[in-house]
């Protein structure tokens, strides 16, 4: 037993204190400690230091001490860790234990402090959850400007449709005002028309599934699908920078279990980018690919190559530091955003040189059965 | 030369666009050859071909803007009608400075289009007529031996024959000879006319 002296300095400290054979017994405890586990005065010396722990723990802890004592190698002791403790109603908390051998004590007896961790806890989440709202709201940011700054080619990408229904009008009206209406010729005029009326529909569509965005959860989805989602959008962007594009989707390329969304607008930044970065070279060489496929682990990986000027060997180090851009109107958060949104997936984003010249963007995903 | 009927050539990458302004063109009995990428235009390309270019000034690989200069650069006289989009009107202008012969936004009124391919038709026919008319002159130039050559220079400059021969040392009636021959040559009959014809070569 205790001094009183002992007793009274355990007594002052703010955390649970507990004074423990090396079986495991408890010798003496703290007010604060009965208080923090809910247990009335005096009712916890003589019980087993288990009973302080939720039931899936006991077993190892009882391995704790016998196994310091045999091995000097100590999982605990002397370390302090994160750990559930229970209090005698069952609730469960999170608590810091450190647990120091009492020098010079024989038999050995041992010292466990434990503070109750559960505001810290919970102030941890609040710090998480108010990050994961500010990724979603520059998320938010970065989707709108990239909308923004697509807007002149989806008015020009909703034009081409218009012309032509336009211009099969107009000629059917002259068709049909013969003196012998070319019907042939009309019904070619309506059928084309009601496929352009489709046409411009599909480029809405495409348009508020990506503006929409945020809420969506999770699904597998097969990475051609969200390719093909962007085709349209891309395509007019394509037209706007007088750049080609090509599309290689391997039909082996694994689903993915994704916010579809988010990975479009991964995927949307990293070709935006591609087709600016070539858009200033000559005529005939302005190319960017979009493949995707299965690699070697089984995983899904969609590369993003131009043969534009690449990126240039001063910001190599940085290209996916926030804020770095180098666009005259550039947020600066095309690149990390995607590489965040990789890394959320459990994927990753990386680049690499292309010979003689470009850029090549790997956003790798793990396969949908491969989601840890 | 046998005279080719005019075409319309509609080079866009959107095929809605240009088998749109096929079928409209068609409905008032113009001929149009649809092509898909201004690549496919500088294959096809003859410069006897009389007609105009219809073109969309932004297409992926090589845009209207490019095509154009490829076509000033072998000298091409086809008229080029420019169909641009919202928002390319300072495009539109360049390609105005570079000789285009008008530009359309899309979407256009369909009576517009035919307007100025009617007059970019017309305008081709006159450039071509032109152009005969100044080979022909060259040619008929080029067929005059030195002597005759120095007689037209100095006629064009309206010297009499007299002082001509004074100048050139030889007879009057010499003279009056290689001055039947260039009027012949050339297939003037006044000193008027020729004196228009080398002028009009001149100025091109």
């Amino acid at each position: 037993m205790p001094s009183s002296q002992l007793l009274a300095v355990m007594d002052a400290a703010v955390d649970a204190v507990i004074l423990m054979d090396q079986t495991g017994r408890i010798q003496a405890v703290n007010g604060a400690g009965e208080r923090m586990f809910g247990w009335p005065p005096g009712e916890l010396a003589g019980r087993n230091v288990g009973v302080l722990m939720p039931e899936a723990a006991r077993g190892a802890h009882d391995g704790y001490i016998a196994r310091y004592l045999q091995t000097g190698v100590s999982r605990i002791i002397g370390i302090g860790r994160e750990l559930q403790a229970q209090r005698r109603d069952g609730r469960a908390f999170p608590a810091f234990v450190s647990v120091g051998r009492v020098a010079g004590a024989e038999p050995p007896q041992f010292v466990g402090f434990i503070r109750d961790t559960t505001a810290q806890h919970e102030h941890i989440a609040d710090v998480q959850h108010e990050a994961r709202r500010s990724v979603d709201r520059l998320m938010n940011v970065s989707r709108m400007a990239t909308m923004g700054e697509m807007a002149a080619g989806i008015a020009h990408e909703l034009n081409q449709p218009l012309t032509a229904i336009a211009n099969y009008a107009r000629a059917s009206e002259r068709f049909l005002a013969m003196p012998e209406p070319e019907l042939d010729e009309v019904r070619e005029a309506v059928r084309e028309i009601a496929g352009e009326a489709l046409r411009a529909g599909a480029i809405i569509r495409r348009l508020r599934e990506l503006v929409r965005g945020g809420e969506e959860a999770r699904e597998n989805t097969p990475v051609a699908r969200l390719v093909e989602e962007l085709r349209l959008l891309t395509l007019a962007d394509a037209r706007m920078h007088g750049v080609s594009i090509r599309f290689d989707l391997h039909a082996d390329a694994p689903e993915v279990f994704v916010h579809p969304t988010q990975i479009m607008q991964a995927l949307l930044n990293l070709i935006r980018n591609a087709l600016e970065s070539t858009a200033g070279d000559a005529a005939g060489r302005r190319e960017v690919l979009v493949r995707s496929r299965r690699n070697d682990a089984g995983d899904c990986e969609i590369e993003v190559c131009d043969n534009g000027p690449g990126v240039a060997p001063e910001i190599l180090d940085r290209m996916f530091d926030p804020f770095l851009t180098t666009k005259q109107k550039g947020t600066g958060l095309g690149l990390p955003m995607s590489r965040t949104i990789a890394e959320a997936h459990g994927g990753s984003l990386r680049h690499e040189p292309v010979e003689p010249r470009g850029a090549r963007f790997i956003l790798t995903l793990p396969a949908a059965g491969n989601v840890a | 030369m046998k005279e080719k009927p005019p075409v319309v050539f509609i080079v866009d990458d959107d095929a809605g666009v240009r088998s749109s302004i096929r079928l409209l063109l068609r409905s008032v009995g113009i001929a149009a050859t649809p092509l898909a990428s201004a690549a496919e235009f500088l294959a096809a390309f003859d410069a006897s071909q009389p007609g105009c270019l219809v073109l969309d000034i932004r297409m992926p690989s090589m845009s209207g803007m490019e095509l154009q200069q490829q076509l000033n650069l072998r000298g091409a006289i086809i008229p080029v009608i420019f169909i641009t989009g919202h928002g390319d009107v300072p495009m539109a202008v360049e390609a105005m400075q570079h000789g285009a012969f008008d530009f359309l936004q899309k979407p256009f009124r369909d009576q517009d289009l035919i307007d100025r391919i009617q007059k970019a038709l017309a305008r081709d026919r006159d450039n071509r007529t032109a152009l005969l008319k100044h080979d022909g002159i060259r040619a008929s130039l080029e067929s005059l031996t030195p002597r005759e050559k120095e007689v037209l220079e100095l006629l064009t400059q309206g010297m009499q024959n007299k002082v001509m021969a004074a100048k050139l040392g030889l007879s009057q009636r010499t003279v009056e000879i290689h001055r039947a021959h260039v009027m012949e040559k050339m297939g003037a009959s006044s000193v008027a006319q020729l004196v228009r014809m080398v002028l009009d070569t001149r100025d091109v």
